[in-house]
């Protein structure tokens, strides 16, 4: 489906809209609050960039330390150059285990590699316990955002969905009486888990810790009961110490939903020691590439700042017109549109960078001060570089620059059109127009002024 | 090549160990942070405590031994039985728990769990936990009430932080597990404990 089609569903969907809304609208205004708060936050933002910067920069000295000292305290350390390395290492560890199922907490990096596809392939159950995550995992459908992968749904189909599957499910029709039912259904499958799948908000290379972040604790509780635990993190996702993991914290929990930390922080380190009551007999990590060292390499490298807060998509205009599936990646939203086209090909994905308005928002609220726009400009030009612009756009470009470099060709011609607009927006609105039929599908034009700004900005200069 | 040796292969740089060190040593100078007050930390953890991200129900006792009184006024208040899953932590020895039924092996649906942690955070409000043989860490996800015992105060995350080698889990506690997965509303208690109730000690 294109990215068109999909837009086109998108907009047509009164639910959705309302859904995005309300969700990224509470989440800017509690980021609002929380950055009023923090005197310094700006200031915080350029350390937090020039911590990323660090590690990228030397990335391949702060992994082999991670390894060493995952090591050292008991974790098996794996590589995985692509998404189906990945893959294969994670089912072949599960195998190993004899696993019949597997309790995963949520990892955006295990949407990116397909991580779901590849357990079910693999005849591995597998039960999602962020409530989100467990939501879209009933309705069969992918993330919609990265902090709330179920904000396109309402309370109505989430009940249906818990009605359909859950043991003993809510009666009551209210949103605590849900979450009460996911509570009971989640826990069994938790506690009976052979294995926990993670991701990793942080890898501290002088500790070789495993770094989680979660509001509800399903981390904690499909990690400690399995015998074993995997991490499968993107290799961008190492810090130095758990002194500049701090650092990311505060910058990535005001960003994400407001809050000064969010509810659980866990640093796992190694698998269960000799007295231990609980945690798991084996602790695997998988450091996952999937295209981020061609990233560094090829003008990306800024991109592997991000720390997956969510706070350019909330902001964005784009995204909350459209949701998130519309995108059609894993990641939606301003960095969505620049990491996709490095994970699919910008062949398949070149709309992406197209879809956005270029206000530069994005940026403004990066909590690593990402220069979105600026990587989006980058793809629109190795876009039309490459040619990769249908014949349509590059005629008419090619149309409109012949005349713009005629001045009284092109003032003649907007004129004619001016005139024309406004014969035909006499009610004060255009509703339909010759080559803009996507613009008026959605929303009138106003009805132009009598004479272009050119010709208005002459006589202003001439009086 | 093996995957390894491929990706390193992409990295290679030409900074020393030393001088990487020494950069990131200089990333964390005077960092930038919400002030906490030196002469208010326990009082600024106190408020933080009870802000509505955090929701926690406080308690002040001066010794060890006022432990069980205090926790059974937090369960009569509950209305919650003195059943309670204690970790087994040579510190509880020495209080008196005549009363109460104590077990130190959490039930899936455990209604009230004890725990010790390390010292709170004035700066969030967290409480900080390390796992080990006197401190499992599954009762306090397990719990829908988790009683936490808090022996020390410390102003910053920082200053929270371990130094040297970690236990297999290092953990900081901020509040109830929470949601807003459903339609942004916000809901107490979605996997792990709805109520939380911090008794400082000392």
């Amino acid at each position: 489906m294109s990215f068109a089609t999909r837009v086109d569903e998108a907009l047509a969907d009164r639910n959705l809209k309302l859904a995005v809304e309300r969700t990224a609208g509470t989440a800017e205004a509690k980021r609002t609050l929380a950055v009023d708060a923090f005197p310094d936050f700006d200031a915080a933002r350029d350390r937090a960039a020039a911590i990323k910067d660090h590690v990228v920069a030397n990335l391949g000295h702060y992994l082999q330390a991670f390894e060493a000292n995952a090591t050292a305290a008991g974790a098996q350390v794996h590589w995985a150059r692509t998404a189906q390395e990945a893959c294969d290492i994670v089912v072949r560890l599960c195998k190993a285990a004899n696993a019949k199922s597997v309790a995963r907490s949520k990892s955006m990096l295990g949407e990116e590699i397909g991580l779901p596809h590849a357990l079910a392939e693999a005849g591995i159950g597998r039960i999602e316990t962020d409530l989100a995550e467990h939501i879209i995992q009933l309705s069969g459908e992918r993330p919609s955002h990265i902090i709330w992968p179920a904000m396109h749904k309402t309370r109505e189909q989430v009940s249906a969905l818990f009605k359909a599957s859950h043991r003993a499910p809510h009666e009551e029709e209210t949103i605590a009486a849900m979450a009460e039912s996911a509570r009971r259904h989640l826990r069994e499958g938790m506690l009976a888990a052979d294995v926990g799948i993670s991701g990793a908000n942080f890898l501290v290379a002088d500790t070789g810790a495993v770094c989680t972040v979660t509001n509800e604790g399903n981390a904690e509780l499909s990690l400690v009961p399995p015998r074993m635990h995997i991490v499968t993190a993107g290799i961008e996702k190492i810090v130095p110490s758990t002194g500049h993991a701090v650092h990311l914290l505060r910058m990535l929990s005001r960003s994400a939903t407001g809050a000064p930390l969010s509810q659980y922080t866990t640093f796992y380190t190694g698998p269960k020691r000799a007295l231990d009551r609980d945690g798991p007999e084996e602790m695997h990590i998988v450091l996952v590439d999937n295209g981020r060292t061609t990233m560094r390499e090829e003008g990306l490298a800024e991109m592997l700042r991000c720390i997956r807060c969510g706070a350019c998509m909330n902001h964005c205009v784009v995204f909350r017109q459209i949701g998130g599936h519309a995108y059609g990646g894993t990641y939606p939203g301003p960095m969505g549109a620049v990491l996709t086209p490095a994970f699919d090909g910008l062949k398949q994905s070149r709309d992406l960078p197209n879809a956005c308005t270029l206000n530069g928002k994005c940026q403004e609220v990066c909590p690593v001060r990402i220069p979105l726009p600026t990587l989006l400009r980058g793809w629109r030009e190795k876009s039309w570089r490459e040619g990769l612009e249908p014949a349509s756009l590059r005629s008419g470009l090619g149309t409109w620059a012949w005349f713009a470099r005629r001045p009284r060709l092109y003032r003649a011609a907007t004129a004619t059109a001016l005139r024309a607009m406004r014969l035909m927006g006499r009610s004060g609105w255009l509703t339909r127009l010759p080559l803009a039929d996507g613009w008026t599908r959605y929303r009138d034009m106003p009805r132009p002024t009598e004479e272009s700004f050119m010709a208005q900005y002459r006589k202003g200069r001439r009086s | 090549m093996t995957a390894r040796a491929d990706i390193l292969a992409r990295l290679t740089g030409t900074a020393t160990p030393a001088g990487i060190a020494a950069e990131a040593a200089a990333l964390l100078i005077a960092p930038e942070r919400p002030r906490v007050d030196p002469a208010q930390v326990e009082e600024t953890f106190l408020a933080r405590l009870t802000l509505s991200s955090v929701a926690a129900t406080v308690d002040r006792i001066a010794t060890l031994a006022d432990l069980p009184a205090a926790i059974a006024r937090y369960c009569a208040d509950q209305s919650l039985p003195l059943t309670l899953c204690v970790p087994p932590d040579p510190r509880l020895g020495q209080c008196d728990w005549t009363g109460f039924t104590l077990h130190d092996r959490a039930a899936p649906d455990e209604p009230a769990a004890l725990a010790i942690a390390r010292c709170g955070v004035a700066e969030t409000g967290s409480l900080v936990f390390e796992t080990g043989a006197a401190a499992p860490m599954l009762p306090n996800f397990l719990a829908l009430h988790h009683i936490v015992v808090v022996p020390q105060v410390v102003a910053y995350l920082e200053d929270a932080t371990l130094p040297g080698a970690h236990p297999r889990a290092h953990y900081w506690v901020t509040g109830v597990s929470g949601t807003t997965d459903i339609e942004g509303t916000y809901v107490r208690g979605a996997h792990g404990p709805r109520f939380l109730h911090v008794i400082r000690l000392g």
